[in-house]
């Protein structure tokens, strides 16, 4: 099969997720996430993000929609859609008494792996991830980082299509973070995709191609970086001090910008392209504006 | 991308293969901790077969009870114990969300863990059938033991496996697994026959399993194996107490 007649490797088709005396938590979601391609998720505490996982790692059952992976009907064959997907959950943990081949070698077989591919593969992972000197602890005695890395290296034994990530670096610190980066931006480049769920602006940009907002259960938006900077209709702002705090100024041409600024006697600014953070703040603040809630979470 | 063709399809040798890993996660962590499983087995069983030893007559079938009754304590205890409380933590700690992510049916994880508890049992028999020894009880065991020591696991580990899907948190959880061998053991005639136990206890010994592998422990420590009924309702018991366990062990939430 070319690759042009591989089916998406996530595709999701009016999702829907009503809990049962609970919240809409997802509602008519659609989305493909494409080869090669990382796609993430943002949206505020209680949006619907986590849901949207789960369903789509048949952890969850939909209300109604369909999920599909790499073709197969997650809702109905969930067994051959996992066998397709590498899931890194939110609040997952490692076995206490297992080291870190033990867990490599043992989830290998729960993949599909045989046991001499299991084994082959743990120790691969080991020296890619940088888990060489920690091979024999047992993960109690993991830091928070090196616990993330072998979940991570745990949903990626068995080579998936598809990684997906429920906020992989919450709570690590930078250093923890930007290596934990490195490792997923090193896994796109064989031709997988991922699908992740993130509150930190700088990760979604730095590996991401494409953003999608969800706000109350809804898919906001869903597009590139680039082209949701200009949905707002602003490429630049400026921020600037005044007695009353750190002001901004957007508009689409900096000089005009910085003239402005300085026609008010304001000479000192930053001139910066606006941020994603700026782009999710504003198209979820009109996002509420539009279903007049007051985002409250 | 994925060297699926590489990859185990679903069907009995991945069932197999699936069940042996999840044997081994819960197998290995206690492997280091194996003094749990012996302490387990022994800090209360063995007192009470003192205790029960001090009031009963000198007579050998009666003390063969005392042992069948110890037998059942100790194994119930530390299936309870071991298989309880590592469900329950495994559920609500997150672990268990681990292994769901992986192409694993429910069942295979189940068996896995039946593996783990009638390996554990088997572990604290042997230990009991030691002390059988040292105490000084005449015993003359026949083959149909182990069945019905294996039995006994798998019922009362279907038992916990049902009743843990309705625990709350961990908290209740682990409360719940500790009490419910030590509650099923006091109050079922395992120590003494039907005949001889008191009217309340008689009514809940007609749908207690345990009172069912207490006769059949007994009658095979005496040199029995006409035990066929209260093997075939044992395994009845375990077949229904693991269907339910299985069924209501949370796999895929709706």
């Amino acid at each position: 099969m070319s690759v042009s007649d591989r089916p998406p490797p996530v595709e999701v088709r009016n999702l829907n997720k009503q809990y049962k005396d609970g919240p809409h938590a997802n509602q008519e979601i659609s989305l493909t996430l494409n080869w090669g391609e990382a796609l993430g998720v943002l949206g505020p505490n209680g949006a619907g993000k986590t849901t949207l996982v789960r369903q789509i790692t048949t952890e969850l059952l939909p209300t109604s929609g369909d999920v599909r992976v790499v073709g197969i009907d997650a809702v109905a064959n969930p067994d051959d859609a996992k066998a397709r997907i590498g899931v890194v959950p939110q609040e997952a943990r490692l076995f206490q008494g297992l080291s870190v081949y033990r867990h490599l070698r043992i989830f290998g077989v729960l993949r599909g792996l045989s046991r001499r591919d299991a084994r082959e593969r743990a120790d691969e992972l080991i020296e890619e991830l940088d888990l060489t000197a920690h091979r024999d602890f047992n993960s109690e005695r993991l830091s928070g980082g090196l616990r993330r890395r072998l979940l991570v290296g745990i949903a990626m034994l068995a080579q998936p299509d598809v990684l997906i990530l429920d906020e992989p670096t919450v709570g690590l610190d930078v250093e923890s973070r930007q290596r934990l980066w490195v490792v997923l931006q090193s896994y796109r480049q064989r031709d997988a995709a991922v699908l992740l769920t993130t509150h930190y602006m700088e990760e979604a940009e730095t590996l991401c191609d494409r953003i999608g907002i969800i706000q109350d259960g809804r898919l906001i938006s869903l597009d590139t970086i680039t082209n949701l900077r200009a949905s707002i209709g602003h490429e630049y702002k400026l921020v600037y001090e005044t007695p009353e705090g750190p002001q901004t100024l957007f508009g689409d041409d900096h000089l005009a910008l910085a003239a402005q600024l300085r026609s008010q006697g304001i000479d000192e600014y930053a001139v910066m392209r606006t941020s994603l953070e700026d782009v999710y703040l504003a198209l979820t603040q009109q996002s509420r504006n539009e279903s007049g809630t007051d985002g409250a979470d | 991308m994925a060297p699926t063709d590489r990859l185990n399809p679903p069907g009995p040798r991945k069932f197999l293969s699936d069940s042996l890993a999840v044997l081994e996660i819960h197998a290995l962590p206690m492997i280091r901790q194996w003094y749990l499983i012996v302490l387990g087995t022994l800090v209360f069983p063995i007192p009470m077969f003192y205790v029960f030893q001090s009031i009963a007559p000198d007579d050998a079938a009666v003390w063969q009870r005392l042992l069948a009754g110890t037998l059942i304590f100790g194994v119930s205890f530390s299936t309870a114990m071991l298989v309880g409380q590592q469900i329950v933590a495994q559920r609500f700690m997150g672990h268990l969300k681990l292994v769901i992510t992986m192409p694993v049916s429910k069942a295979a994880y189940v068996v896995g863990t039946l593996a783990y508890t009638a390996i554990s049992g088997t572990l604290s028999a042997v230990f009991l059938l030691g002390f059988a020894f040292i105490a000084g009880v005449e015993i003359s065991p026949t083959w149909t033991l182990a069945p019905a020591l294996l039995l006994t696991v798998l019922a009362l580990a279907g038992i916990v496996l049902f009743v843990m899907s309705f625990a709350p948190s961990l908290p209740v959880g682990n409360v719940i697994a500790s009490l419910i061998a030590i509650v099923l053991v006091i109050i079922s005639p395992v120590y003494f026959t039907m005949e001889s136990a008191p009217l309340l206890l008689r009514w809940f010994g007609y749908i207690s399993p345990l009172r069912y592998a207490a006769d059949a422990i007994a009658a095979s420590l005496g040199g029995r194996a006409d035990v066929w009924l209260e093997l075939g309702i044992l395994a009845a018991y375990a077949l229904i107490a693991m269907g339910l366990g299985l069924w209501r062990l949370p796999w895929r939430e709706k």
